[in-house]
């Protein structure tokens, strides 16, 4: 371990640390664009210069390494008069083009000119024009005149996702970044780079221009895409939520996620969800309250095990919920004495992996759930059920919140419709499931953005997600459900994390800040 | 489709093994790719020798587009590279260029309807002494006058057709 000096501030960091990362190691602040933790050093913007004592000029935080007795400062006048030139060259060619730019409130420049720039520009010269909209396909769309060449997407592509599609072509002020031939930036990851540009050079094709990010809020949690469980970061407001983000965890995921997961909105917000309970057949039925419908289901399945027996009753389960949920749920089963089936959705892709971050298992707690099935001693194999499902008189099924994982999910309709009833609880509206040719019950559910938990991702890390919104009132949780349709009654929650009642940071006190 | 020939494609590999990282090769082989692409190095060329040199295309590109020395829209047979900077342009550079663009009816950097001349003005060649000067193919030609210039081109042509 090496000793040095930050600010005044003594901090003890490992051989061959550089200087910005004794300053992050400190929380001091430095500004920075290029220097980011999960790339290589690129040393090109020229913005964390620090003084060390001892050596007449100034040098750049990020390319030199810490040694021994160090001291270092970066509030002197001369440091800040530094800065304020690397930032003034920056905006030479920079458009200023806030006022449309979708990174406005979180780009960079803006936040190092606020603290460092409110200079009189001095460049007389006409500004290079580029080109504004260039289409990097499906995701991505690129400006090249915003960049400012730090040059960290085209390291993401050469170093992360290795898939090199990006590069800093022509000179001087006329190097911009680009693809060669404009040819899609499309990997699984390609949404990384709008993440860590730090303006907004290169901004994401689903997110831009759907909301000023000051009036959302964020909170961190787990990704429920595959069974990797990133951590992320969730935007939203009352709408619903916008946008997800890899949160740094340097066990699971580093900086990084896939674009794949960055699609869970699509899922968990309301014009996709099923708002309230429904009993019925054929697309004819009616709306019921979630907790009055799932009593009625408890009480049913009771008699039916009384006066049937309990073979005439199979739950299913899938690994789309928390261990909580599941623990609630095969207590149940246990109790009423039936068979529990666990349905797996992709079973030929369970094991793949890609190397980085993306698995075949499309479930955030597989691992949970079967550790769950064997703590409560339940779970029969799948092909019994397919036998002996015409059998039955109900199946319960545990659904999906992310259909998209299920292409299955309209066969296991079918092959559920053999039974006499089904009911199912699942968070989206499905128009194969109202139309089923038996008697259906559905009871909504919450998304993984709605409840408190924890998942077990592939190799049984235990990470807990929270309850960051509400966006169906309606909708049960599984242990709610279990609890209701064990004939209990729901207890008033007063346990609100107190995340859930975080304010908005931008929209209250810092207001105007930016 | 543009495919390098045999010998370009041993060129390449040469140079692959000259150097300790693959990206170091580069330099050459877009100058051989230019040469055996009549002058310029099109899109189609870069992919081709990303797939030899197997390097992502966008790193080829990066160099391509750096430098000026690469032609990245098509020349004519004859590329007139007269130079243009402090030397021979205080001796007449600029007037050189005019005079050859004025007397094969075309303009800089572009092509002449017979498809054999391209004139372009570049930065210095290093032949200060013999200024001006222009730079064809991979010879030079100085202390130039207008009238020189012109039968150098002249008789540069007359070569190239009956070739």
């Amino acid at each position: 371990m090496l000793k040095c000096k930050i600010n005044g501030q003594d901090v003890e960091v490992a051989e061959g640390s550089s200087i910005i990362e004794a300053f992050k190691a400190t929380g001091q602040d430095i500004a920075h664009y290029c220097w980011h933790p999960g790339l290589s050093v690129a040393g090109v913007c020229r913005l964390c210069m620090v003084e060390i004592e001892g050596n007449p000029r100034l040098q750049i935080a990020c390319n030199t390494q810490v040694q021994e007795g160090m001291v270092i400062n970066n509030n002197s006048d001369k440091i800040k008069d530094a800065v304020k030139w690397g930032l003034d060259f920056h905006l030479i060619n920079h458009p200023l083009d806030c006022p449309i730019c979708a990174q406005a409130g979180e780009c960079q420049l803006q936040i190092q000119y606020m603290k460092f720039g409110q200079y009189d520009p001095e460049m007389a010269e006409r500004k290079v024009k580029k080109r504004k909209v260039v289409d990097l396909g499906p995701k991505i769309v690129l400006d090249t005149e915003r960049c400012i060449l730090c040059s960290r997407c085209v390291r993401f592509t050469d170093e992360v996702s290795k898939t090199n599609e990006l590069g800093i072509f022509n000179r001087g002020d006329h190097s911009e970044i680009g693809t060669v031939d404009d040819r899609p930036l499309d990997n699984p990851y390609s949404v990384n780079t709008v993440d860590i540009c730090p303006v907004g050079a290169l901004t994401s094709r689903e997110f831009r221009f759907q909301q000023r990010v000051w009036y959302l809020k964020n909170e961190t949690t787990v990704c429920n895409g595959c069974s990797t469980g990133c951590s992320t970061k969730v935007y939203f407001n009352e709408e619903g939520m916008w946008r997800v983000k890899p949160d740094h965890n340097d066990d699971v995921n580093g900086y990084w996620m896939c674009d794949e997961g960055r699609g869970t909105p699509r899922f968990v917000n309301k014009d996709s969800r099923l708002l309230s309970a429904w009993n019925g057949q054929k697309d004819e039925g009616q709306d019921l309250e979630a907790g009055a419908a799932a009593k009625a289901v408890g009480q049913t399945l009771k008699k039916v095990v009384a006066e049937q027996g309990s073979d005439k009753v199979a739950f299913v389960v899938t690994g789309q919920y928390t261990d909580q949920e599941n623990r609630a749920f095969l207590s149940l089963a246990k109790d009423l004495g039936v068979k529990v089936y666990h349905w797996v959705n992709n079973p030929e892709k369970m094991d793949e992996f890609d190397g980085l971050l993306i698995r075949g298992d499309k479930n955030p707690n597989t691992y949970g759930l079967k550790e769950a099935m064997k703590e409560v001693g339940v779970g029969s194999p799948w092909s019994e059920l397919e036998s002996s499902v015409s059998d039955l008189e109900y199946v319960v099924v545990a659904g999906p919140e992310n259909h998209f994982a299920y292409s299955d999910l309209t066969d296991k309709v079918d092959l559920f419709s053999k039974a006499n009833h089904q009911v199912w609880f699942v968070a989206g509206d499905h128009d194969v499931l109202r139309a089923a040719s038996n008697k259906v019950s559905l009871i909504p559910t919450k998304t993984y953005v709605e409840k408190d938990g924890t998942y077990k991702n592939f190799e049984g890390r235990e990470q807990r997600i929270r309850r960051v919104m509400t966006l169906v009132p309606g909708a049960l949780s599984l242990t709610e459900a279990s609890k209701l349709m064990s004939g209990q009654e729901l207890l008033v929650d007063g346990n609100v994390s107190e995340s859930y009642r975080k304010t908005n940071f931008f929209s209250s006190n810092e207001r105007g800040y930016l | 489709m543009f495919q390098l020939s045999p010998a370009g494609i041993d060129f390449v590999k040469t140079e692959l093994n000259r150097y300790e990282t693959k990206r170091s090769a580069i330099l050459p082989c877009l100058y051989k790719v230019q040469e055996e692409n009549g002058g310029w190095v099109s899109p189609e060329a870069v992919n081709h020798l990303a797939d030899v040199m197997d390097i992502p295309a966008a790193h080829i590109n990066e160099v391509l587009y750096f430098y000026t020395m690469y032609n990245k829209k098509p020349v004519g047979r004859l590329h007139v590279q007269v130079c243009a900077t402090i030397s021979c342009a205080m001796n007449g550079a600029r007037e050189l260029a005019k005079h050859i663009c004025d007397k094969y009816q075309v303009k800089e950097g572009e092509i002449s309807d017979d498809g054999m001349v391209t004139v372009t003005k570049v930065e210095c060649l290093g032949s200060c002494g013999t200024a001006p000067m222009m730079q064809i193919g991979n010879a030079y030609y100085e202390n130039l006058t207008k009238e020189s210039a012109i039968e150098v081109i002249e008789d540069l042509k007359k070569k190239s057709t009956n070739q």
